[in-house]
């Protein structure tokens, strides 16, 4: 019989990969079979409404404004994605989603919705609330440890770049 | 009030010609006591299309928590109102 943190550890894991496996396996199934997962969450971080800038978008899927740039263009391309240049500040570059793009992050968004809603109704309400205040308390304390090592690679990277800088200095 | 009837009128003719033109049908066919899940023939596409040519006609924002809310016609006609009055 596995110990406590043994079942968390694996269910934890489980959950995570079997929501994106199914999450995928829905995506090929359905209406979207062009988009990859990966693809899905560039528009889900984008958004059904306002335009969004390279910048805010790359640091909310935690990547480089060069690694969106490379996803966007395959977006565009594919009708999910609009592109335009700041109409007052041409250097930056503003992101929204087509009529296809909202339709393909809105079906997603159900996706979950719905999943979640299959989950829950297995419950009386104090148990639902139970469930969702201990999901929370995971939630926040895996998202502190995310911020631990953001905060880590933070200073490492500033302590980088001190060095180059000192290293230019010197030379 | 004369006014508000009018606006009522004329959102009402949009969300009845969207409507049809995602369904494929007359907007004769639809009148505004019918319901979304049992008389309308939405697949979840088609809903969302729906939606959003909804959203993008009045810029307004019709998130799944406020749809959950909409059962017929009528209910999203006052729906729209209610965020076009906000806007």
């Amino acid at each position: 019989m596995l110990n406590e943190e043994e079942h968390m550890s694996e269910a934890l894991t489980r959950i995570f990969e079997n929501v994106v496996l199914t999450e995928e396996k829905s995506l090929q199934a359905g209406y979207f079979k062009d988009l990859s997962i990966a693809e899905m969450h560039t528009l889900t971080a984008i958004g059904p409404y306002e335009a969004r800038t390279m910048t805010n978008t790359a640091e909310d899927l935690g990547i480089t404004t060069g690694t969106l740039t490379v996803a966007i263009d395959r977006l565009v391309k594919k009708g999910y994605v609009h592109r335009e240049r700041d109409k007052r500040d041409k250097r930056i570059v503003r992101i929204s989603l087509t009529h296809n793009g909202k339709l393909a992050c809105r079906m997603n968004s159900k996706f979950h919705r719905v999943l979640a809603k299959h989950i829950l109704a297995g419950y009386d309400e104090k148990d639902r609330k139970h469930l969702l205040d201990l999901v929370d308390e995971v939630d926040r304390y895996v998202e502190q440890q995310l911020k631990r090592y953001d905060s880590s690679e933070n200073v490492r990277a500033t302590a980088r770049q001190v060095a180059t800088d000192t290293n230019k200095e010197k030379k | 009030m004369a006014d508000s009837d009018n606006l009522r009128t004329k959102v009402k003719e949009d969300v009845i010609r969207i409507m049809a033109e995602t369904l494929e049908i007359s907007p004769e066919e639809i009148t505004s006591d019918l319901a979304f899940n049992t008389d309308l023939p939405f697949d979840s596409l088609q809903l969302y299309e729906f939606v959003i040519d909804v959203e993008e006609t009045y810029n307004i924002r019709l998130p799944d928590e406020l749809l959950d809310q909409v059962k017929t016609v009528d209910d999203m006609i006052d729906v729209v109102m209610k965020l076009m009055k906000k806007a």
